[in-house]
């Protein structure tokens, strides 16, 4: 709903007030509305107002050639759009039954990890920022940068990848890039203890953060809740480890879980996450050498690419949750029918609303933000 | 061209005048329009063009001879023999004209223009060769080129209509 | 997992550690632009040399930024697939997704490094560009995301076309060629980048990339009609067409070109003939307008405008002095690359729109000039080049030494003559290939072996026929030398012939490609052979006009003059194909065309000049 078609309610109470927090809202990762119902501090009814980046990516992609959705994908979510590439190559090689080249698997997994970190920095700075903390967050995005720059030096993008494709990827790493990454994870790890020491052991943010809208397991499960947001309930779940793709069964992690459901948790799990990354990555850094070949299949012409008529399901776990492609193809040059299944839209629309009721206004920007959730894909 | 004619004293001379040399060359070329003029009527339509253009050429060379001949640079010098050249029996033979038949094609007559142009070509090389610096070799290298520009031109020709389309 | 060391309320001290960055060194930033990674995909370069404005990174632009912007002073050049157009990008709209790197079939476009770029607003226009290899402000800039080989979405390799082996084709006549079937045509369809550059360059402007994407989505029959759109001959084209077409294509600049004329041949073999008889009838007026056609010479040109006449509404007979029709595409091309009834197909769909053939009918002899001029309201002069050339050395008026074009005629005639056990061709086209093969295929039959030498006055580099013919002759056991000049037919001492003396050529062309040949004569051969063939190349007999419509007739060099629409000076006489424009096949089908609008117009002015009267 757009703010000049806000209708106030036509009798509220006389001790209610409405309040309307966006569309332009440190709380979140972009354009996103929330309406909130207040009786005093304490809200009583939330309402998710999405729209403000609404590009109709699902329905674009049907108008697009195969090849060039993957330059349309990234922006579904801005702070994290490997996954995006990843599952949609992933979805388009079932139906082609194209075969990945081994090193284009490890390199994608090299990617989707080094995304994930970028993401979780970019997120506990923000979440820092909604508890009054503002130093986290020049942190977080300083750091994120050093990823950012080996993605630039990588794909030649530092947001906007678009460098996975479907049938791998578009080029070999670069000389010397896996040195580069090592030192960049060094560095990231060696800053771990600042992290801790400024945010996570900082009784400011524990007490803020703590019993702050707690999500309980059988909620989550019933609303599809993936992700950090569903590991902080206590639930051991991540695609990664329970539906392995590319070349995850290989490697070596452990799925970081919290148990109380509240803001703290889902941080405490991005923290944790952290370090499996780094962990994932360096297992790669030192497989990859040995892995030799060509980092790309064959794929035909990208102008005169039919792909087989099928359906094909395709998922990947983000750092906001599971996130999927589901691709329908009638036998055409384009896509019939793109479906993001995206874990942004049940966090930031039923999750949110439903932890905003009985929650004190001051906490509501740190519901939203340790919710994480990507506002492009909930309007895609 | 075919060889065996009189074979007189002035054709085995080792030296010749100036004056001798054009001479010969102006009725060299004199002969050469007359004989293309001739053929226009006898040719085929179809390869009239050819002729025509042949004559014409003869005829630029002719007035150039004739013009050259009363060049006071040239008629300064016109006495001065030079060495003739090995060529010389060739070009003069050249000027006796062979009987192309009632209608040549564009092959014969482009075969016998080729020879000439040919024959014109090797004398005034060698005579521009043998002739000291001055305005006399620049003469003869002169008329060398034009006959080679000439004999490329109909060689060119030559390929286009005879090699069409080996295709 | 290492747990993190938390106390579950937290140490209010813990950020006061934090103050220890008071003492480290602080990280200061330079200003301005810190330079981009090596792949850096920024603003764009094009190489305007290498860019042949083919539009493939238009199509590929997924936000229809590129647009296509005709340049002054650029070559146009459709014969050899250039257009005057390069690509202009609208950075308003640009991703730097540089799929238009991935997918230019030249290398020419690249991005660059260069990232920054400022405007006030009443600039704002310069965010469209028309970039060129000196980069968005002229500064230079390295070249950032190019294209590699890892990189490259341009399918550079043919799909291979199955043939038969030399060892079993060498002695018959059978198509060697077996042609594609399904999926070989369409993974070859599917490499087409639809720039449009082989139909620019066809001369009868076939629309191949409608077909070649019609037969990529498996509608054949769709390929068919957009084939009969513009060529009649399509089973002809599609087997021996010199496909210009190929060689404008733009995949052709760093890989193999579409294989269009296999893919036009597959199109046309898949379909039924009895349906493609019915997509040449589509759009046949249901009409006669009463006026009469005569076509002298039933070769591609002549039966192009009989079919487009008699499409018309036009009655059109043709006089064809063999007992054939199909003209050098019969008579001149061996059937082993052009089996007869294909080429009876294509002449069955003309006939059977109402087009009448005249067989064994010779103008000039069975019938005059002026007759047709009397009885028909237009006639056209579509005879070809049916003379073969002499070289006229000493010795080729000898009875042995013959004119390729002949035998080869004689050979579709099915006429006899002594095989001779050796023989040698004077030649470097693919007439002389032509007889080479055929000739080796019969001494192969007769005898067991082949004795054929081929010899060339060009070098073979610039052999005139295809590299492929001169291929497939080598290995079908032709000896084939290059930069021989033939100087005598020499005999024995019985006046039979024995063989052809040649010299070394040392030079064919001078520095300004002109013929000018030079020979070493000290390096003299004598080529074995009872015949020598001559197939140097071919001439129109035009003894069928008279004397008295000769001389009537205007002539541009040798030929007869047309004017653009092959009209003659005389009003109501055309002439179309190899004996006005030199021989090519697809030549004959466009100038068919042509004579055949131009008489519709005509004919056309006509009726409605008496209908006014």
């Amino acid at each position: 709903m757009r703010p000049e078609n806000y209708q106030a309610k036509s009798h509220p109470p006389s001790n209610e007030y409405e309040l309307f927090i966006g569309p332009n809202h440190p709380g979140i990762e972009g354009n996103y509305a929330f309406k909130l119902r207040l009786h005093g501090d304490t809200v009583i009814e939330g309402k998710a107002d999405a729209g403000y980046l609404h590009r109709g990516f699902e329905k674009l992609m049907e108008g697009r050639l195969w090849i060039q959705n993957i330059a349309l994908v990234p922006r579904i979510c801005v702070p994290d759009p490997v996954p995006m590439e990843v599952a949609y190559s992933l979805a388009v090689e079932e139906l082609c039954g194209l075969e990945v080249p081994e090193r284009a698997q490890w390199i994608r997994v090299m990617q989707l990890e080094l995304s994930r970190l970028a993401s979780h920095l970019f997120t506990f700075g923000g979440h820092a920022a909604t508890t009054g903390m503002y130093t986290p967050s020049y942190w977080g995005v300083a750091d994120r940068d050093l990823i950012l720059d080996l993605f630039e030096e990588l794909s030649g993008g530092r947001v906007y990848h678009i460098f996975n494709i479907p049938g791998g990827i578009r080029r070999d790493i670069p000389e010397g890039f896996l040195e580069r990454v090592s030192s960049t994870l060094d560095y990231i790890e060696s800053r771990l203890p600042d992290y801790d020491n400024l945010l996570f052991t900082n009784q400011v943010f524990v007490t803020r953060a703590k019993d702050v809208g707690i999500l309980n397991q059988e909620q989550a499960l019933e609303w599809g809740v993936t992700g950090p947001n569903l590991r902080a309930t206590g639930l051991t779940f991540d695609v990664r480890r329970d539906d392995p793709y590319l070349v995850y069964d290989q490697l070596e992690f452990e799925v970081a879980i919290e148990s109380a459901g509240d803001a703290w948790a889902r941080a405490m799990v991005r923290r944790k996450e952290l370090l499996e990354s780094i962990k994932i990555i360096r297992q790669v850094l030192a497989r990859l050498p040995d892995i030799q070949g060509p980092v790309r299949a064959p794929i035909p012409n990208p102008l005169a690419w039919n792909v087989p008529a099928g359906e094909a399901y395709a998922r990947v776990e983000s750092s906001k949750g599971e996130l999927a492609y589901y691709v329908v193809s009638n036998g055409g040059d384009k896509p019939y029918r793109v479906h993001v299944r995206g874990p942004s839209s049940m966090h930031a629309v039923q999750v949110l609303e439903w932890l905003s009721v009985g929650a004190r206004i001051e906490d509501v920007a740190q519901i939203m933000f340790s919710l994480d959730a990507c506002p492009p894909e909930v309007d895609r | 061209m075919s060889e065996g004619h009189s074979q007189s004293y002035d054709r085995i001379r080792s030296k010749k005048t100036l004056q001798e040399i054009l001479e010969v060359a102006t009725e060299f070329e004199r002969a050469a329009r007359d004989f293309y003029s001739d053929l226009i009527p006898r040719v085929s339509k179809q390869i009239r063009y050819l002729v025509e253009e042949l004559a014409q050429e003869e005829q630029e060379h002719y007035d150039l001879f004739t013009a050259l001949a009363s060049n006071p640079e040239i008629e300064s010098a016109i006495l001065k023999e030079v060495d003739t050249p090995m060529s010389d029996r060739r070009f003069s033979d050249a000027i006796h004209l062979p009987d192309l038949g009632d209608s040549p094609d564009d092959q014969a007559v482009l075969q016998y223009a080729m020879g000439r142009e040919h024959a014109a070509m090797e004398q005034y090389t060698a005579l521009a060769e043998s002739a000291e610096p001055g305005p006399i070799k620049d003469l003869f290298t002169y008329l060398a080129n034009e006959e080679t520009k000439h004999k490329a031109e109909l060689e060119k020709i030559y390929y286009e209509t005879i090699h069409s389309g080996g295709v | 997992m290492a747990d993190i060391s938390y106390k579950d309320k937290g140490s209010i001290l813990n950020p006061l550690k934090n103050l220890q960055f008071f003492g480290r060194k602080p990280v200061t930033e330079p200003l301005g632009p810190r330079p981009a990674s090596k792949n850096y995909r920024g603003f764009h370069l094009n190489d305007w040399d290498a860019c042949i404005g083919c539009g493939t990174c238009q199509k590929v632009c997924d936000n229809a930024a590129i647009s296509m912007v005709r340049v002054p002073n650029a070559i146009e050049d459709p014969v050899k697939g250039i257009r005057p157009l390069r690509p202009a990008i609208d950075y308003g709209r640009c991703c730097w997704c540089a799929l238009c790197v991935d997918v230019c079939p030249t290398a020419a476009i690249s991005l660059s490094r260069e990232y920054v770029h400022v405007c006030t607003e009443d600039q704002i226009d310069s965010y469209f560009m028309l970039p060129d290899a000196s980069g968005m402000h002229g500064k230079p800039f390295a070249e950032g995301w190019a294209k590699t080989e890892t990189t490259d979405l341009i399918d550079l390799e043919r799909q291979e076309m199955p043939e038969m082996a030399p060892e079993s084709r060498s002695d018959n006549f059978d198509e060697i060629v077996a042609g594609y079937d399904d999926q070989q045509a369409l993974l070859e369809a599917s490499r087409c980048v639809q720039c449009g550059m082989c139909h620019d360059a066809c001369p009868t402007h076939m629309d191949a990339p409608e077909y070649i994407r019609a037969i990529w989505e498996g509608r054949a029959e769709d390929a068919v009609r957009w084939m009969y759109q513009s060529n009649p001959f399509s089973h002809v084209c599609g087997r021996v067409c010199t496909h210009r077409c190929e060689t404008a294509c733009s995949i052709g600049s760093r890989g193999t070109p579409i294989a269009i004329r296999w893919l036009k041949r597959y199109a046309m073999d898949k379909i039924d003939h009895e349906q493609v008889k019915a997509i040449a009838a589509e759009g046949k007026v249901d009409y006669l307008t009463g006026k009469r056609v005569a076509i002298i010479g039933a070769g591609p040109a002549g039966l192009t405008a009989a079919y487009d006449l008699v499409k018309k509404g036009h009655q059109v007979e043709v006089f064809e002095g063999l007992d054939k029709a199909g003209g050098m595409t019969r008579f001149g091309i061996p059937e082993y690359r052009m089996p007869y009834d294909k080429l009876d197909q294509d002449v069955d769909v003309i006939t059977s729109l109402g087009v009448k053939i005249h067989y064994n009918c010779r103008i000039g002899q069975d019938r005059s000039m002026d007759e047709l001029q009397n009885k028909f309201d237009a006639v056209v002069l579509a005879i070809g080049l049916q003379k073969g050339r002499s070289t006229r050395i000493p010795g080729s008026d000898h009875a042995q030494v013959r004119a390729a074009v002949d035998l080869l005629r004689m050979i579709t005639l099915g006429e006899k003559f002594e095989i001779p056990k050796s023989a040698v061709v004077i030649g470097g086209g693919n007439v002389a290939m032509d007889i080479a093969r055929s000739m080796a295929r019969l001494q192969r039959q007769e005898y067991g072996e082949v004795r054929m030498t081929v010899t060339a006055l060009e070098p073979r580099d610039q052999f005139l026929a295809d590299p492929e013919e001169v291929k497939e002759a080598l290995e079908e056991g032709v000896v084939i030398l290059d930069s021989r000049g033939p100087q005598a037919c020499t005999l024995d001492e019985e006046g039979r012939l024995n063989g052809l003396c040649t010299w070394r050529v040392l030079s064919i062309f001078d520095e300004n490609h002109r013929f000018s040949p030079s020979y070493d004569d000290t390096d003299e051969q004598i080529h074995e052979g009872e015949i020598v063939i001559e197939a140097i190349g071919q001439m129109a007999d035009i003894g069928l006009l008279g004397e008295d419509l000769t001389e009537a007739l205007e002539w541009n060099r040798g030929r007869l003059q047309v004017d653009e629409n092959g009209r003659t000076s005389e009003a109501w006489l055309w002439s179309a194909g190899d004996c006005v424009n030199g021989p090519d096949v697809v030549h004959a089908v466009a100038d068919g065309h042509r004579v055949a609008a131009s008489i519709d117009a005509y004919l056309g002015s006509q009726e409605s000049v008496e209908a006014g009267a």
